[in-house]
């Protein structure tokens, strides 16, 4: 079980502590031997009537109030200290200068509902009494029931099963198999050696007039590891699929319905062909005009609409073929869901109740704002921001946005964004927050550098540098992370995080494989794409192909980048 | 009537009670974040943040070949002119047409796009009432 992670990372530890059914990336610190004592054969009732005085403020913390609005004194000092402590074993109050009198060991933080030792003069944490502070937390959250915490995840969510990995090999009918039905390449005319030295599928693709747009987010998808594995194991073989419509099309008299899969299907076998010719994509652009009859014409697109539309239209074909209808979020539909296809959650929270309604809604990318961090940190959530101080300006990260995308939006400021609570049964200010609730295989971040305003009828270009990691862990942004952070990160399995914690653990660390940038200005600019094989970088410029250090990567400005789930990525592999 | 030198010394005391409370606040759940194994490993985000204004600072770098020069070969010992030579039959309409003038001239083969006009002859006008 260990991880295959270059540095260390806080998951090294959960691997350590042999705890099962834990919360994504939690740790459960074992307990202080006082702890563990008291709770000796008493279990959860240890904590007895204190816990049935759990007083929950809408959105804010529990506190303990045996009466409502009891004000707590230290019976040795008769202070209204910052800390008072009620005893879990008799009715005394301390604050913390008594505690270490009083005669029992364990009490609770009566503002902070935090379990405290006094004879370890520290906060002390137990799994049984934060279940119960979370309960009492999300009766609060719901009409009477455990909704958002255990709400019944989106019906399309299927738990992907996890098959190990199991190196293949072909047997001797198989070999006949593939020798009958199969040509060989044919070789390179100049030094073949020098060709092969680098991964197959690299490749340039002719600009056929600005359309670098579509060359650079091909040159991504190429290298998309499963959607390449999809297409190169002949998983939508286009002569078999153009045989099958070929009848169809001949009654309907409509001779140019073309499948965008199976120019797919030609792109790969072009650029996997071990020819180092650049490849013109021309029929892939006539199969693409046709179905985005509305993008069709010669003036340089935007790549994200491209992406965007590209997967709609290999969907879409699949989709009409196998009669699936599938919805969008399990992935189940078209190879293109499959790869890059999430379950987004959304959450709205009346601010005056507590009451909380979560909606779930597929997406195939995330797109992000471009905002710089703000100088000071969030405390609530899991995360603490770093100060990025560099160049005395603080730069935006990917990170950032990510960090901004899931936090809490107060929205209610006009009349008519006010949210209608089912409980208050008025509208009310509410927090909107958004969360992972199904990580995609690949993940799409777009950055929003082309701001479009209808009102100010100007279009601009964000020119502003972001930076992005080789190396990313989405788990902060899970909705069982972002559930946890909201609930004051008490130990308990929120939303999701159950019997797939192992999974989550895992899936959720990605490696970046392809960067697409954008360098000049609004209608006038380049579309470039950066590719990492076998941990080198590959500049893709249009038909020049050219190998790059790193560190340029590092330094460009990403429009879009593509990152992989971890265990589907290749680091160091042969040719691929 | 308390006076004004009390009200002062009240304010402050309560001010620092609530400063003093928001800092507990704040302590108790970085406690808990830390011992939970919740928290950032803000090493490695430091050590990201430095490699990347090390690489922004080589690519500013005037005198950097690599960031800014024009091409010559790619990897694979290739040259390529600015506007691809490559010359194909078109699947609309089966002329041959140099790769790089191949869009515009798609779009108005394929009668899309604003400088185009569709040209209506008597066999595509009946064809478009048929499908409609």
């Amino acid at each position: 079980m260990s991880s295959n992670s270059d540095h260390q990372t806080h998951h090294d530890r959960s691997f350590v502590s042999n705890q099962q059914h834990q919360s994504t990336a939690v740790i459960v610190p074992p307990p202080c031997s006082h702890l563990a004592e008291f709770k000796a054969g008493r279990g959860v009732a240890a904590f007895g009537k204190l816990l049935e005085c759990i007083q929950v403020r809408p959105l804010g913390r529990a506190s303990v109030r045996r009466q409502a609005n009891e004000i707590f004194h230290c019976g040795a000092c008769g202070q209204l200290s910052l800390r008072l402590y009620a005893c879990v074993s008799c009715p005394a109050i301390v604050c913390e200068i008594h505690a270490p009198d009083h005669e029992h060991e364990i009490s609770i933080d009566v503002d902070r509902a935090e379990l405290f030792c006094r004879s370890c003069g520290d906060q002390v944490y137990d799994r049984d009494f934060d279940s119960a502070i979370v309960l009492s937390q999300s009766a609060a959250a719901t009409l009477g029931g455990c909704n958002s915490l255990c709400a019944p995840p989106p019906e399309n969510l299927r738990k992907r099963r996890r098959v190990d990995y199991r190196p293949w090999t072909p047997d001797s009918r198989e070999r006949a198999l593939l020798g009958s039905n199969s040509t060989l390449l044919p070789g390179n005319d100049e030094d073949t050696s020098s060709n092969w030295n680098f991964p197959v599928g690299l490749k340039g693709l002719n600009n056929l007039g600005n359309t670098c747009f579509m060359n650079s987010v091909l040159q991504a998808l190429l290298h998309t590891p499963p959607l390449r594995n999809y297409f190169l194991s002949d998983r939508h073989n286009r002569f078999v699929c153009q045989q099958k419509n070929g009848a169809h099309e001949r009654k309907n008299k409509n001779p140019q319905r073309l499948c965008l899969a199976c120019d797919t299907d030609a792109l790969f076998s072009a650029v996997f062909s071990g020819d180092r010719k650049p490849y013109s994509p021309a029929r892939f652009l006539y199969s693409w005009w046709q179905h985005a009859g509305n993008l069709a014409n010669y003036e340089m697109q935007d790549a994200h609409e491209f992406f965007i539309s590209m997967l709609d239209g290999i969907h879409e074909k699949v989709e009409k073929d196998e009669k699936k209808s599938h919805s969008q979020g399990s992935g189940e539909c078209c190879i293109a869901h499959r790869v890059f296809s999430g379950i987004l959650r959304s959450d709205v929270m009346c601010t005056a109740c507590g009451f909380t309604s979560t909606t779930y809604d597929p997406c195939i990318d995330i797109s992000l704002d471009l905002i710089p961090p703000e100088p000071s940190g969030r405390n609530t959530n899991t995360n603490t921001k770093t100060k990025t101080k560099i160049d005395s300006q603080l730069t935006p990260t990917l990170v950032g946005c990510l960090d901004q995308f899931t936090r809490p939006e107060r929205l209610g400021s006009d009349s008519d964004q006010k949210f209608f609570c089912q409980r208050c049964k008025i509208r009310q200010e509410s927090l909107k927050q958004m969360s992972i609730r199904k990580l995609p295989l690949v993940s799409c971040f777009h950055i929003k550098r082309f701001e479009h305003s209808p009102v100010k009828k100007l279009s601009r270009k964000v020119d502003r540098y972001m930076q992005f990691p080789f190396s990313l862990d989405m788990s902060p942004y899970l909705s069982s992370s972002i559930l946890r952070g909201r609930f004051g990160n008490r130990i308990f399995a929120f939303d999701g995080s159950g019997n797939e914690n192992e999974e989550q653990d895992f899936s959720s660390e990605f490696e970046l494989f392809a960067v697409v940038t954008h360098t000049g200005k609004l209608d006038a600019g380049h579309y470039v794409t950066y590719l990492r094989l076998s941990n080198e970088w590959y500049k893709c410029d249009d038909c020049w192909v050219t190998r790059v250090n790193e560190s340029i990567v590092r330094g460009v400005q990403g429009y879009m980048m593509f990152y992989v789930q971890k265990m589907l990525f290749y680091k160091a592999t042969d040719k691929i | 009537m308390s006076s004004p030198a009390e009200n002062t010394q009240l304010a402050s005391h309560l001010f620092d009670e609530l400063l003093g409370s928001i800092i507990m606040d704040v302590s108790s759940e970085c406690h808990r974040i830390a011992r939970l194994g919740l928290d950032r490993n803000l090493d490695d985000e430091e050590e990201e943040l430095k490699l990347s204004a090390q690489a922004r600072a080589r690519v500013a770098d005037p005198s950097n070949s690599e960031a800014n020069s024009k091409y010559v070969v790619d990897i694979f010992g290739q040259t390529h002119p600015p506007v691809a030579t490559e010359i194909f039959d078109c699947m609309n309409c089966g002329r041959a047409i140099v790769a790089g003038r191949f869009a515009p001239h798609l779009e108005k083969c394929m009668g899309k796009g604003r400088k185009a006009r569709v040209k209506s002859t008597r066999s595509s006008t009946a064809a478009a009432a048929h499908n409609r």
